[in-house]
């Protein structure tokens, strides 16, 4: 007999549901990375062969070793990517985290206002205010500049961060501002000793959230501020894969994947910061 | 010298008034309850002596000066608050010692101070826990010790012990009395247990909707009350209270109709209350069956037999409770009349705006 508690207990037939449910959520979220997965392995031949098979035959790792041969460049744009979104991470973090303490904490004139204001802007894409990014960008000088990728996708991710962060420091209880007041402690050292250190949980999702958006942000930006090959991210530079006649679809599946493998590494490396229950004995429940 | 001052003060959230005018002087050394009913006011009372909430109009002095707009290090308090307000993510030693590491003392003293503090609230063993593995009790002090290593001229203390079970609630009690007693620093105590602040106060405030209904010692309160409210925030059982009229006063005597409960007459010099609505005021243990100066005939509904006394509850004729205590195990029986008995010495007397005649 299973010794969890009865809440938790569930019938053979109740587990098979559930696990059915999770697998066909799973199949249609993972069916584009298993074909692509498959993709890669197959001799570029054998993908426009008919009958078409899902299972590679004489499949092999070659695509993961000739991708760096036929575009040299290719470490480059993994790595400007990786650039790109860490830097707008960590600028959108350290405007963030004092901006969303205020929100949560002072009282100002205008605050519910500009809460508004920065849900009002998250609602209009960065498609739409791309042609007027891109004039202003051009007069200030700044086209084919790391500076033109980065800086409209922080200012884009700075409203989900702030609303993010604020609702998880509001739930920090104030007496603990309170106390170190008493104590004697000025608002940035309560910020930077006591608040900072108890949302950690908090800042991490949204440095999970923002490295993600600034990564998935960058194709748009970066196709239409920047001209040079040595900037490009790797959305971008996926496309050096469409050759001259053809599309060398194996090499670009297995550079998506080699691609990608950095920021999965990344998230897992963080995840083990998001510990729950940190708040544990801070006031009385 | 009074080491807290407070004149006229006030204090409004908007358009509400929550403090209304107090008035109150503390001298040094003194232990001093705010006591009052849910929302009264106490808490913010006590956050505004901390320097949490500005004050609306008047002045707080403490040691002689004006603290109004000075910030809480700055006047020499140290608060443990509602809730524990302990930070989760250091150990109970950075906990305690976190006043000192924002005054940046060196390590050394740092060090001997939280020892010092732990080894008085017997924590020197939990040093390196985090307060979420401590228990209620364990976690109050800490907050204590956080107050201690500051050597502030006034402790506050909001509830402390408004969350711990009742044998854990006694215990604490007569740790922080042994406190005072041992750093001899005022402290000023917030509670709406009345029983904390009679066992604990050289000096109750009682507090009602944002103004003192009255400030005295414990056994001050207890026998001459001022007036209806403070009669019956005092005392547990709660004191009871019969209507009636005064129907004559001869300047020695004072005699007044309870209605269908009879007559009882007073020694009182006052003759104002001729032909006014009056209330007497008797304590449930001040009550004996058969006997005293004035006999109530009544039947009581439920009777609690605790041991040491027994509590029974009637109903009066215009079915206010009573509540009477007596010693012992009386053969007193549910539904079967009894006769309670009182004497003209232990009865209390408010005039039709609820102050106490004496
Ligand atoms: N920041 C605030 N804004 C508006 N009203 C407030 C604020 N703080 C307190 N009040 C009001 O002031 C009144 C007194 O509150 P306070 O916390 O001082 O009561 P209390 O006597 O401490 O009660 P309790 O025994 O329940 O702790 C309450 O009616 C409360 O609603
Ligand atoms: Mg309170």
């Amino acid at each position: 007999m299973s010794n969890k508690p009865m809440i938790d207990r569930y019938k053979w037939y109740e587990v098979v549901g559930i696990y059915a449910g999770i697998a066909l959520f799973l199949f249609f979220v993972l069916a584009p990375f298993i074909e692509g997965f498959m993709v890669s392995l197959k001799p570029l031949s054998a993908l426009f062969s008919s009958p078409y098979s899902f299972w590679p035959k004489n499949g092999s790792l070659t695509a993961y070793f000739t991708m760096w041969e036929s575009v040299p460049g290719f470490w480059r744009y993994i790595a400007n990517s990786m650039f790109i979104s860490s830097v707008a991470t960590i600028v959108v973090l350290i405007l963030v985290v004092p901006a969303a303490y205020a929100f949560a904490r002072f009282p100002f004139p205008g605050r519910g206002a500009l809460l508004g204001a920065f849900l009002a802007v998250n609602m209009f894409s960065g498609a739409v205010l791309l042609i007027p990014l891109f004039r202003l960008m051009r007069s200030l000088g700044l086209l084919n500049t790391y500076f033109a990728m980065i800086v409209p996708g922080v200012a884009f991710l700075i409203p989900t961060a702030i609303w993010l962060l604020r609702t998880y420091m509001m739930r920090i209880p104030r007496e603990l501002d309170e106390a170190a007041w008493v104590d004697g402690a000025s608002r940035l050292y309560t910020l930077r000793r006591v608040i900072l250190p108890i949302a950690m949980p908090g800042i991490i999702v949204v440095a999970i959230t923002t490295f993600i958006g600034a990564y998935a942000q960058q194709f748009i930006f970066a196709l239409t501020f920047n001209s040079k090959t040595e900037f490009m991210p790797l959305p971008i530079g996926l496309f050096a894969y469409f050759g001259r006649q053809e599309v060398v679809w194996n090499e670009l599946m297995a550079a998506s994947f080699v691609g990608i493998t950095p920021v999965l590494i990344l998230i897992v490396f963080l995840q083990r910061y998001l510990v729950a229950g940190l708040t544990a004995g801070a006031v009385k429940q | 010298m009074s080491e807290l001052s407070l004149t006229q003060l006030r204090k409004s959230f908007g358009e509400t008034e929550i403090i209304k005018g107090i008035n109150l002087d503390v001298s040094e050394g003194e232990f001093v309850v705010f006591v009052g009913p849910s929302g009264c006011g106490k808490s913010t009372l006590l956050r505004m002596i901390a320097g949490l909430e500005d004050v609306s109009d008047g002045e707080i002095q403490i040691g002689g000066k004006v603290v109004n707009d000075l910030a809480p290090v700055k006047r020499g308090i140290a608060m443990v608050f509602q809730s524990y307000a302990l930070y989760p993510h250091m150990t109970v030693f950075e906990n305690i010692a976190f006043p000192l590491r924002v005054e940046r003392l060196p390590n050394d003293e740092v060090n001997e101070r939280v020892d010092r503090a732990a080894k008085v609230l017997q924590l020197d063993a939990r040093l390196e826990q985090r307060p979420g593995t401590l228990s209620g009790g364990q976690r109050q002090r800490v907050a204590i010790g956080r107050a201690i290593v500051r050597q502030p001229r006034i402790f506050l203390f909001d509830e402390p012990l408004s969350n711990l079970d009742a044998a854990l609630r006694s215990e604490m009690r007569i740790e922080l009395m042994e406190l005072h007693k041992k750093l001899g620093s005022t402290m000023i105590y917030v509670t709406h247990d009345q029983v904390e602040a009679m066992t604990m106060a050289d000096k109750i405030v009682v507090m009602n909707t944002g103004v003192i209904e009255q400030i005295g010692s414990p056994l001050e309160l207890y026998h001459k009350p001022d007036n209806r409210f403070v009669a019956g925030f005092i005392g547990s059982p709660k004191m009871n209270f019969i209507n009636g009229t005064c129907t004559a006063a001869d300047g020695k005597k004072i005699t007044i109709d309870l209605g269908e409960l009879g007559n009882v007459v007073l020694e009182r010099n006052s003759t104002a209350q001729v032909g006014q609505r009056v209330t007497i005021g008797i304590r449930p243990e001040h009550l004996a069956l058969n006997e005293g100066d004035f006999i109530l005939n009544l039947v009581p509904r439920i009777v609690e037999h605790l041991g040491i006394h027994a509590i029974v509850y009637a109903d009066q004729p215009d079915g206010e409770v009573f509540t009477g205590m007596f010693e012992g195990d009386p053969a007193v029986k549910e539904g079967t009349p009894v006769k309670i008995g009182f004497n003209a010495i232990d009865t209390h007397l408010f005039d039709a705006d609820g102050m106490a005649v004496y």
